[in-house]
């Protein structure tokens, strides 16, 4: 009655152990209730589990993945979740990222992995083959992958990058306006004094006529 | 979460003109990884079932030309059903590339070792981007420069790992339909 699931990846493994849910009408090779996971990643500690653990990673990796293909990783795993994961820039080597493992035991530290671009990658397809199998039929609420938006994008512009046209065009304006000030005035034309030569001289009396 | 929420067939693709520079610019570095990529690509298609969409190499090459950064630059909008196919084909592609991608990213290897793979695929990359893409186009300069470059060339092979097989179709697809910044 046990149902066993292996998934592997070159330097992962990842194996559930579990029962179908009979009483919703799964198949004998379905996980629908799990027991329990094993998470074999080459290098470093076996990682074990409950399920609310699993669901946990699976909440925290794909979207770190997901905004790393589109080049602005950020942290993941909020404060007080099991699962952190972050990008950690180091001198000289590329970026890695830091798994951290929050225990459920009280007084145990975190449990600190760090992975390269391809370790992550493999954890990654792991989890992919996971999710996708029909036969683990968990129900982990996952985020849907869907585009990022422009603020997030515009982390990926350095600061400088991004403040140099507003800047160029603020001081251009700057300028154009000093040189406008520089600008003599046009003086307005006088309006014309009302004098006696200018008045046309009309007769008072209308031109007598000959007869 | 196969059959994407993302695809709609009855909409025109949401793929902006940034995201086919970028499709277009991952199918060329499988072409980098892979010296017999052209005709890959194109079996591929058949396997994928793609066979009325791509039915030989100049309809390929067609839809591949809206990307704005190459010489032959085409105008207009790919249709939702077509960005997927190539979308499809890319994640099939990476896949069978995959171990290759791999050793591109590790950093378990002789660091000498992985400089050198990264040093061939950047020659071929060169090779083809000065082939087919538009050399006065900022993107492309970039792409060339020896400080600009590297960084642009990893984030494309990053994304053909992090793509590549079925799982990788949604986050693909999602990435190249992000907002232009």
């Amino acid at each position: 009655m046990k149902v066993s699931l292996r998934f592997e990846q070159t330097s992962c493994r990842l194996r559930l152990d579990g029962l179908p849910d009979l009483s919703a009408g799964q198949g004998p090779e379905v996980i629908g209730i799990l027991s329990g996971w094993q998470l074999a990643l080459a290098g470093h500690t076996e990682l074990e589990g409950k399920r609310e653990h699993l669901e946990a990673l699976l909440q925290v990796v794909l979207p770190y993945t997901r905004h790393l293909v589109s080049g602005v990783p950020r942290r993941f795993g909020a404060e007080g979740n099991p699962v952190q994961i972050e990008p950690v820039a180091e001198n000289g080597s590329p970026t890695r990222h830091r798994l951290r493992l929050f225990s459920s035991q009280p007084d145990t530290p975190p449990l600190e992995l760090r992975f390269d671009d391809a370790e992550l990658s493999d954890l990654v397809r792991c989890l992919d083959q996971l999710r996708l199998d029909p036969r683990v039929q968990l129900g982990f609420s996952l985020p849907p992958e869907r585009p990022l938006p422009r603020r997030e994008i515009l982390e990926r512009i350095p600061l400088r990058q991004r403040l140099f046209s507003p800047v160029a065009a603020a001081t251009a304006l700057a300028i154009t306006a000093s040189i406008g000030l520089m600008v003599p005035v046009p003086r307005r034309p006088t309006a014309p004094s009302i004098s006696p030569s200018a008045t046309p001289a009309a007769p008072l009396s209308p031109p007598l006529r000959n007869p | 979460m196969a059959d994407a929420p993302l695809t709609n067939p009855e909409r025109a693709s949401g793929i902006s003109r940034r995201g086919l520079e970028r499709l277009d610019l991952m199918l060329l570095s499988v072409e980098a990884l892979d010296l017999n990529g052209g005709e890959a690509m194109l079996w591929m298609a058949g396997q994928l079932g793609f066979s009325d969409l791509f039915p030989n190499r100049v309809e390929l090459w067609k839809r591949r030309c809206f990307n704005p950064l190459r010489l032959a630059c085409r105008r207009g909008q790919l249709s939702e059903p077509e960005t997927d196919a190539l979308i499809n084909l890319l994640c099939a592609l990476a896949d069978r590339l995959y171990p290759m991608l791999r050793q591109l990213l590790s950093s378990a290897e002789p660091a000498a070792v992985t400089a050198e793979r990264w040093g061939l695929f950047q020659k071929r990359l060169e090779e083809l981007v000065r082939e087919r893409l538009n050399p006065r186009r900022g993107g492309v300069q970039k792409l060339l420069d020896p400080t600009a470059g590297p960084p642009l060339r990893l984030q494309l092979i990053q994304g053909l790992a992090f793509g590549a097989g079925t799982g990788g179709f949604d986050r693909l697809k999602a990435s190249l339909m992000d907002a232009t910044a």
